[in-house]
């Protein structure tokens, strides 16, 4: 049967054309019943012959730390604040009844197609940081993250606890909590399977892609992905060599071998669309419902669309990229990228150098010697590297890093290489990886100016990544222009992406600190609601929605260097370029904005109000189109004043001094400080949960959060009109 | 033997095309295929979309054609042709023909299929701003709308207090000048209200004032209106709006310290 592609893809849409049940059958059976179950392995299960795949992936992000990140959790626990604890698993054995009389007994990994928004929501967050284990859930004796008591105004913010509290064990394989909610780990306890995140047994156990739980049908986002646990692992090569003692089967299944050498793996995870429900504006933004049977009520905004913008952009392609192949992901993020030389091509007007995708290095895919039975031998062949480098980097402190994941775990700002020139520091490899996603010159800028006059800079931009850039979580990833004009003196004209090192009152930093990487860009200046704690009497319901549980602007105004907005609904040409896209929250008729005017009273919206939000669990709307598309360059006007000589003289300047120097760079942050102060808030002390999360703060904020400068960079000079 | 017979097998792995594994389904032309796939709504969403992406040669509703019009403004630098666009698109989502609506009110269900169409700002605020210099009567009406549209939008303001203040300097009399300059006044006044400094604004940031242009513009027209007094004060706001935020021209904070230390040295002088 596994060597049956028609039957497996007659299998595989068979659940399309049964009608959705009132209480859904959990998937939690393997697609292909053909080999003998085997739990998840671990990874230190697959050490012994796979030491560089398991040396790599664990400095991974998505391996161990993301599950660990304080941001991550915070934002998990945000979201659960916003709408009564809704992101948190459910299980077969769960009795929930919805309003409509389903049984919501399934979450977004089990269920088998969706008719509720409920089924998404439910477990929405670890659906693809750890399905395997949501999954092992549905036995309770497996079971890792509890379903939440109460949900709605049944949820018990005081008690919820970050996911992270549920990822230890001790040494007799017992999961162990930290005392206090939130708390360091136990001393002694160690990492559990699901502290792991995506193990090297949750790829390589896949059955297929699952088009009836993606909302178009396709296999993209939400972890639409069937996934065995069986002894089948599925790699990259057919005909592979039998591991030693039959630990695992190595698969023979070309659909499944195809599967996991293409991009389409990482759809299931890498765009991610999020329910909306009754929080949605409809026809006020781009309306979209899951548009398998049933599903028409479960209507989402894309949040990551990483995926999307590769499978419609140019590196998807043998004709519109300057390699003549389609470049997957694999080849920029599994290969030896950006270690493996550089190419030069031509882009429109630009002529551009880049690191070359798709060089693998060559080594074996086991280890000789001790994987094969009667050391059976093994040959070096082209191999994947198993880093996974994206844009995150760890905001664990090391002793932090140490508890929650291993001892050993890698540096991030380790220095040395590996044997094929590949830093050994997540770090320095997150930078290399930055610097080769952009390029930007200047050359189309004026070239004269004169006193008082306006003269334009022309700053183009063009992105060299697979998708469009950032990508993922892209309206968090902060990427800009910072440019500036100054005189021959140094004498500073023009400022554009600046930043300011100044107070933050809202999270007791009382005076500047002297660090820029904490500070936002000026082009608004934002505060969101952290939300409040409120003693309820026993058994008093619990208010969701913004009121009490925050989310909204608490300061919300347009700062001097105002340009995204601008730029895109009134097309002016000058501010900041962001390419950074934007969540936004579209207020109602007769919704509040969260904020009061300037006499106390509360701003409501009469008509509909678009407004940038900070949070995704609030936004119902997106704007995915400020990133720039990849091989497809802008240009980006700055229409710049020069002062008068009369204002020269004001200033005790004589003149300026010719020429003119502008310089532009793009610089990178993975977070908007504002957000992560936000998420600090709402899981302290006087957040929704009434104690500390103890997840995010200032200090950390200050320690851990490191932007990259100049990612890319050009200069030109302008010189007087004559 | 046997081992050039795996290397073999091992080459012609190697020779497996890398593209997707699946037949059945091509993402992204599946979805265009699936009779459930949504119709676009003619509105969309307000913004800007990557034109190309719309694979449509020739718009044929108002949302087309201001997104035809971005994209001459914004790619092809062609204001001209981005102007008849707007005008197309604005005509077609009409305030007075009522071919568009104010939504007003949010009841269950609401968002399905309005018909007329929501009313959108972002082609009245691109057209409005292309000929805010050249037919500020359109201008000052493509504000108005959107602000009707969207009573909260920021920067809407600013933008009509451009366009009055330009109108001012433009004026062939000091009658009309000046009623041009207390036209940008206003405008510019009402922005500030849409994000007022209030206890808690201060409690969180510190700034004891925002908007720095604002502030900026309005001290420059009080200068022109020989109002001293509300000069000096608009400057100082200025320079505390700029404390934790500089300015893009961030000479402009000197000549506001200047200027500030100046009137009031002759402010006292007159006293």
């Amino acid at each position: 049967m596994r060597n049956c592609p028609l039957l497996w893809l007659s299998l595989s849409f068979l659940p399309a054309v049964i009608q959705p049940l009132v209480a859904q059958t959990a998937t939690s059976s393997p697609t292909d019943g053909t080999f003998n179950n085997q739990p998840y392995q671990p990874p230190e299960n697959c050490l012994p012959c796979h030491q560089r795949q398991y040396d790599e992936l664990r400095s991974a992000v998505k391996s161990g730390y993301r599950n660990a990140s304080p941001l991550q959790n915070g934002l998990e626990l945000s979201a659960n604040f916003l709408n009564g604890g809704l992101l948190r698993p459910v299980y077969a054995d769960s009795q929930i009844v919805l309003p409509d009389g389903t049984k919501l007994n399934t979450n977004m990994f089990t269920t088998p197609s969706f008719t509720e928004i409920r089924q998404v929501q439910a477990g929405f967050c670890l659906s693809c940081h750890n399905p395997h284990i949501e999954r092992m859930g549905d036995d309770p004796t497996r079971r890792v993250f509890p379903a939440l008591d109460g949900v709605g105004t049944a949820f018990q913010p005081e008690s919820i606890r970050p996911l992270r509290d549920y990822m230890m064990i001790n040494s007799s394989g017992q999961q162990v909590l930290p005392s206090e909610i939130g708390g360091m780990p136990p001393a002694g306890a160690t990492r559990s399977l699901a502290g792991a995140g995506i193990t090297c047994d949750v790829c390589h156990n896949i059955g297929g892609a699952d088009l009836n739980r993606s909302f178009q049908q396709d296999g993209f986002a939400n972890m639409s992905l069937s996934l065995n646990h069986s002894l089948e692992k599925v790699g990259p090569f057919s005909f592979p060599v039998l591991p030693k003692g039959g630990f695992h089967v190595a698969s023979n299944d070309q659909a499944k071998i195809s599967l996991l050498r293409s991009a389409a793996l990482c759809n299931s995870c890498h765009d991610v669309r999020v329910p909306l429900g009754n929080e949605g504006p409809g026809d006020l933004q781009h309306y979209e419902h899951d548009m398998n049977p049933g599903g028409q009520n479960v209507t989402y905004f894309r949040l990551e669309n990483l995926s999307t913008e590769w499978q419609t952009g140019a590196y998807n392609s043998t004709t519109e990229n300057p390699f003549g192949q389609v470049v997957r992901c694999q080849d920029c993020h599994m290969s030896q990228f950006p270690y493996a030389g550089d190419s030069t091509y031509q882009v429109g007007d630009m002529t551009v150098t880049s690191p070359t995708p798709a060089v693998f290095f060559t080594n074996y895919a086991a280890v000789p010697g001790v994987s094969t039975d009667g050391n059976y031998p093994l040959y070096k062949r082209s191999v994947v590297n198993h880093h996974f480098t994206g844009v995150d980097v760890p905001l664990l402190y090391p002793n932090e890093l140490s508890a929650y994941l291993d001892p050993g775990y890698p540096d991030p700002n380790g220095t040395g290489t590996d044997e094929y020139g590949i830093p050994l520091g997540l770090e320095a490899r997150r930078e290399a990886l930055l610097k080769a996603a952009i390029r930007i010159n200047l050359d189309k800028s004026d070239k004269t100016f004169a006193l008082g006059q306006p003269f334009t800079v022309r700053a183009e931009a063009i992105a060299l990544t697979g998708h469009r850039f950032p990508a993922g979580f892209s309206q968090e990833r902060t990427t800009y222009i910072q440019m500036q004009v100054t005189d021959d003196n140094g004498l500073v004209l023009y400022q554009s992406g600046y930043v300011v090192d100044k107070p933050h009152l809202e999270t007791g930093e009382l005076s500047p600190d002297g660090n820029l990487n904490d500070e936002d860009l000026e082009h608004i200046h934002a505060v969101v609601d952290p939300g409040k704690h409120v003693d309820r009497a026993t058994g008093a319901p619990y208010v969701t929605g913004q009121g009490n549980n925050g989310h909204t602007n608490q300061v919300f105004e347009l700062g001097p260097d105002d340009g995204p907005d601008a730029r895109v609904y009134a097309g002016t040409t000058e501010g900041l370029v962001l390419f950074r896209n934007e969540l936004d929250r579209i207020y109602l008729p007769g919704q509040s904005l969260g904020r009061t005017d300037a006499n106390g009273e509360p701003v409501i919206a009469k008509q509909p109000h678009y407004e940038e939000t900070f949070s995704a669990a609030f936004a119902n709307s997106v704007d995915n189109y400020r990133s720039l598309r990849p091989l497809t360059p802008r240009t980006f006007l700055y229409t710049i004043t020069l002062p008068t000589q009369a204002e020269l003289q004001e200033m005790g300047v004589s003149s300026i001094k010719a020429p003119l120097h502008i310089h532009a760079q793009v610089n990178y942050e993975h977070f908007p400080p504002l957000f992560i102060r936000f998420l600090a808030r709402t899981t302290g002390e006087n957040g929704p949960a009434g104690h500390d999360m103890h997840l995010l703060t200032e200090q950390r904020l200050d320690d851990l959060v490191k932007n990259i400068q100049s990612l890319t960079s050009a200069d030109v000079t302008v010189s007087v009109k004559e | 033997m046997r081992n050039l017979l795996i290397l073999a097998l091992f080459g012609a792995v190697t020779s497996i095309p890398s593209g997707f594994g699946q037949t059945g389904y091509t993402p992204g032309e599946f979805q265009a295929a699936n009779a459930n796939y949504p119709v676009r709504n003619p509105f969309y969403f307000e913004g800007r979309i990557d034109w190309d992406l719309l694979k449509i040669t020739q718009p044929s509703n108002a949302w087309e054609f201001a997104q035809r019009g971005i994209h001459e403004q914004d790619d092809l630098l062609d204001t001209s042709a981005a102007i008849a666009d707007y005008k197309t698109s604005v005509s077609m989502n009409n305030l007075q023909d009522r071919s568009c609506q104010l939504i007003t009110a949010a009841p269950t269900g609401f968002g399905q299929k309005i018909d007329p169409p929501p009313c959108m700002f972002t082609v009245r605020l691109r057209l409005g701003n292309l000929v805010k210099a050249s037919d500020p009567t359109t201008a000052l009406q493509m504000f108005d709308e959107v602000l009707t549209i969207d009573p909260l939008r920021l920067g809407v303001n600013t933008l009509i207090g451009e366009t009055y203040s330009a109108l001012g300097d433009n004026a062939s009399n000091s009658g009309d000048q000046e009623e041009f300059y207390r036209e940008a006044v206003a405008a510019y006044e009402a922005e500030l209200a849409l994000s007022p400094v209030t206890d808690l604004s201060i409690k969180l940031t510190g700034d004891e004032a925002n908007n720095a242009h604002v502030h900026w513009a309005l001290a420059g027209l009080y200068d022109k209106l020989g109002e001293t007094k509300n000069e000096v004060t608009e400057l100082d706001l200025y320079l505390k709006a700029t404390k934790w935020h500089s300015d893009t021209y961030p000479w402009r904070i000197q000549i506001a310290q200047g200027r500030m230390q100046k009137l009031m040295a002759s402010s006292v002088h007159n006293r």
